[in-house]
C-alpha cells in the first residue's frame, strides 16, 4: 500500500493547479457574482481536454484514471467550484453513461462532441416531486414508430443553461416497478427541447443551473442508452460515479478554505501577534487539516477500487458523504477564523462558505448516502 | 526533420517551500521539483517552431531521479522524447561541468542536432551560464537572450533586445539560442498530453558509465567553482535623523545619500552646485 502520490499524480495536480489559479482564480469571485459562465475561460479548458477526462482516447478523450480524474477535479473547486461542478458533472453523470452502456455507433455520434466540450453534458434526474426517490419521477417518454416522444420538466439541472447534450431520465414502463425509467440522449437542437430561467442559488452561481423543458421531444431509437428499462440500473451507476466528482469537489472547497485560513492566520495581527501563534487557531487548523487528509484517502480509495473494477458504490458514497460534511463543517470554521471579514465578499472564504452547503444535497444527500452505507453494511454476511 | 534539443533544469518551486528561518535557507529535502521557468520558455519557443516545421524534440535535463518528473511534463507540452542524465557522481556540477557533461550527451545522443535551445537563467542560481558555455563547449554558433525566431531554411534569424535596442541577428544551423522570459510564453499542460507522456514512457536513463564520460571530469570533485556561502540577504533599512545648522545638513545629506537621490529622481546631482544655489 503505497501513500506517495506518483509523479504522474503529482503533475496532474501541479496542471490543474497551474490552470486553475491563473485562469479562473481572477474571475472566480466575479463570475460568482453575476452568476456568469465564463466563456473565454471554458474555450481555454476545451483544449487542454478538461472535458474529456474519462473518455477514451479514440473519441478524443484524455482516458486519465480515477485518482487524476478526482485529482483535476479538486484543483479546480479549490479556486471555483461552480467551475470544478460543470466539468464533474459533464465528465461523469454527461459523459460516462454513454461511454459505460452506449453502442459503439452513440459512442461514436455523441463522444467526440462530449470530449471536445463543443456539447457540455448534463444528467436530468430530478423533477419537482422527484429528487432522493428517483421513482417519482413523472417525465415520460412514450414509444412511437421510430422512437420516442418525451414529455416533462426536469429542474435544478447542473449545466442547465449551456448544456449541449442531456442524458434524461424518463418513465417508459408504467406498471413494471423495476423496470420503470429508461434512459435518453436528447441534444439541445431537437425540437421541443427549451431551457428555463437560470436559478438564483446561494452558491455554485457560476454554474448554469436551470430546468430543462422537454415538450413533444421526439428522439429516435438510437438515443436511447442501454436497453429499455435499464433507467435505474444506469442511474445508481452514473450516481455511484458523479459521486466520486462531488467528493473531490467538496475536498477541493474545503482545500481552498483551509489554505486561505493558513495564510490569513499568518497574516492577521491581533494584540501584536499573528493569529496563528494562538492556541485556539492551531487547533482549528490542526483539526482541519485531519479531516481533509481524511476526506482524500477516502475518496482516492473509492477511486481505486473504481479502476480496479471492484464494486465501489459504498466507497464513493462515504467519501462523498464524508467530503461534503467536512467541506461545511471547515468553510464555516474558515469564516470563522477571518472574523467579521470572513463575512464579507471581499474574502474568497465567504464564498466557500455558500458553495460548501450544496455538496451535502445534490448527487444523493448526505441522508441517501447513509442509506448507501447501511445498505451495504448490513447486507454483509457477519 | 529538424532535430531540436532543448535542455531543462528542475528547480525547488519556491512558493511551495518551507523556509528555514533561523538560517535564511531553503529547505530542498522537501522541495516540490518544477520546470526552471526560463526553460519553459525555451521549450515553448521550440514547440513554435515544430508547429511551423518539421520538427522533433528531445529534452535534456540533469539531476536525482525525481528530475523525470520534468521531463514527463515537457514530453506532455508536445516534446517526442527525454534523456534524464542522472547519477550521484554529477551531483554538485557547476556551470563549466554541467555544460561539459551536457555536450557530451548531446554528442552521443543526439549527434545529428539542428538547435540547441536554453533558458537564459535558472530560478535557483541565477547565472546564465550554461547555455553559452554550451556553444562554446560544442563549437557552435550561440546568440543568448533571444526573444523571437524565424527560420528560413538552414538560416535562424532572431531577435533580442540589448540596451533598449532591438537587434536582428543571424546564424547558420546548427547552433544555440538562449530564450528570454519576455516572449514565448509557455503553453498550459494539456492532460491527453499527460497521460499519452506515461503510457509512452519515451525517457531515457544515462549514467556516467552508459555516457562513457570519465567520473573525474564530472560533478563537484570535477567543478572549479566553490560556493563559500549561502545567505539571505539582510534588510539594511535605517532611519536616520540629522540635527545641526540646515547648510550642514544638506550638505551632509548630499555627501551621504546624494547617489541614491540621483538614482531616486534620475537626475545627476553631482554636475548641480547646491552650495551656490543656496548663497
Amino acid at each position: 500500500m503505497d501513500f506517495n502520490p506518483c509523479m504522474k499524480h503529482k503533475l496532474v495536480r501541479k496542471s490543474a493547479r497551474e490552470f486553475a489559479e491563473t485562469e479562473l482564480g481572477p474571475v472566480a469571485g466575479e463570475i460568482d457574482q453575476n452568476a456568469r459562465f465564463p466563456e473565454e475561460v471554458i474555450e481555454k479548458m476545451r483544449s487542454l481536454n478538461y472535458f474529456g477526462l474519462q473518455i477514451p482516447k479514440k473519441y478524443g478523450g484524455a482516458e486519465i484514471d480515477s485518482i487524476s480524474y478526482a485529482t483535476v477535479i479538486e484543483e479546480l473547486s479549490r479556486v471555483c467550484a461552480g467551475i470544478g461542478l460543470c466539468v464533474t458533472v459533464h465528465n461523469s453523470v454527461g459523459a460516462y453513461p454513454i461511454v459505460r452502456f452506449g453502442t459503439s455507433e452513440q459512442k461514436k455520434r455523441f463522444l467526440p462532441a462530449l470530449a471536445s466540450g463543443e456539447r457540455i453534458g448534463a444528467f436530468c434526474l430530478t423533477e419537482a416531486n422527484a429528487g432522493s426517490d428517483a421513482g417519482g419521477v413523472e417525465t415520460n417518454a412514450v414509444a412511437e414508430k421510430d422512437g420516442f416522444v418525451i414529455n416533462g420538466t426536469k429542474i435544478f439541472v447542473t449545466n442547465g443553461g449551456v448544456c449541449g447534450t442531456a442524458l434524461v431520465f424518463a418513465i417508459t414502463d408504467h406498471e413494471n416497478p423495476r423496470k420503470r425509467a429508461s434512459v435518453f440522449v436528447v441534444e439541445n437542437d431537437t425540437p421541443g427541447f427549451s431551457v428555463g430561467e437560470i436559478e438564483d442559488l446561494c452558491g455554485m452561481r457560476a454554474n448554469q443551473v436551470s430546468s430543462l423543458f422537454f415538450e413533444d421531444c421526439r428522439v429516435s431509437r438510437q438515443n436511447l442508452i442501454g436497453r429499455l428499462g435499464d433507467g435505474l440500473k444506469i442511474g445508481l451507476m452514473a450516481l455511484d460515479t458523479g459521486r466520486i466528482g462531488i467528493a473531490a469537489q467538496a475536498l477541493g472547497i474545503a482545500q481552498g478554505a483551509f489554505d486561505a485560513s493558513v495564510k490569513y492566520s499568518k497574516e492577521r495581527q491581533q494584540f501584536n501577534k499573528p493569529i496563528s501563534s494562538f492556541q485556539t487557531i492551531q487547533n482549528y487548523l490542526a483539526d482541519m487539516a485531519t479531516e481533509i487528509d481524511a476526506g482524500r484517502l477516502l475518496l482516492y480509495r473509492a477511486c481505486s477500487f473504481k479502476d480496479a473494477g471492484r464494486p465501489f458504490g459504498a466507497e464513493a458514497a462515504k467519501a462523498k458523504l464524508y467530503c461534503s460534511e467536512l467541506a461545511s463543517r471547515i468553510t464555516s470554521r474558515a469564516v470563522q477564523i477571518h472574523g467579521g471579514y470572513g463575512y464579507s465578499k471581499e474574502y474568497d472564504v465567504e464564498r466557500y462558505f455558500r458553495d460548501a452547503k450544496v455538496t451535502e444535497i445534490y448527487e444523493g444527500s448526505s441522508e441517501v448516502q447513509r442509506m448507501v452505507i447501511s445498505r451495504a453494511v448490513l447486507s454483509q454476511l457477519s | 526533420m529538424l532535430k531540436l534539443v532543448v535542455c531543462i533544469k528542475q528547480v525547488p518551486m519556491v512558493s511551495e517551500l518551507p523556509w528555514n528561518s533561523k538560517t535564511g535557507t531553503l529547505r530542498r529535502e522537501m522541495a516540490e521539483g518544477m520546470i526552471n521557468p526560463a526553460c519553459k520558455h525555451a521549450l515553448e519557443s521550440a514547440l513554435v517552431l515544430k508547429q511551423e516545421h518539421n520538427c522533433h524534440i528531445t529534452v535534456i535535463t540533469m539531476g536525482p531521479p525525481m528530475a523525470e518528473e520534468v521531463l514527463y511534463e515537457a514530453i506532455a507540452m508536445g516534446a517526442d522524447c527525454g534523456i534524464l542524465l542522472t547519477d550521484p557522481r554529477m551531483a554538485g556540477a557547476d556551470t563549466l561541468i554541467t555544460s561539459r557533461t551536457l555536450a557530451a550527451t548531446i554528442e552521443t545522443r543526439c549527434p545529428d542536432f539542428d538547435l540547441i535551445l536554453c533558458g537564459c537563467h535558472t530560478s535557483d542560481s541565477e547565472t546564465g551560464q550554461v547555455g553559452p558555455q554550451l556553444a562554446e563547449n560544442m563549437n557552435i554558433a550561440g546568440a543568448a537572450y533571444i526573444e523571437h525566431m524565424e527560420l528560413n531554411g538552414r538560416t535562424l534569424r532572431m531577435k533580442r533586445v540589448v540596451d533598449e535596442f532591438l537587434e536582428t541577428l543571424e546564424m547558420d544551423l546548427p547552433g544555440l539560442v538562449t530564450i528570454n522570459t519576455r516572449t514565448y510564453i509557455p503553453r498550459y499542460v494539456p492532460l491527453d498530453g499527460l497521460q499519452n507522456a506515461f503510457e509512452k514512457q519515451d525517457i531515457k536513463l544515462i549514467d556516467a558509465d552508459e555516457l562513457g564520460i570519465d567520473p573525474k571530469t564530472i560533478g563537484m570533485k570535477a567543478s572549479p567553482t566553490r560556493i563559500l556561502d549561502v545567505y539571505s540577504p539582510v534588510e539594511e533599512k535605517k532611519n536616520v535623523v540629522m540635527k545641526g545648522a540646515v547648510k550642514k545638513m544638506v550638505d551632509r545629506l548630499f555627501d551621504e545619500y546624494g547617489d541614491r537621490i540621483s538614482a531616486a529622481i534620475g537626475k545627476d546631482l553631482k554636475t548641480h552646485d547646491h552650495d551656490e544655489e543656496q548663497t
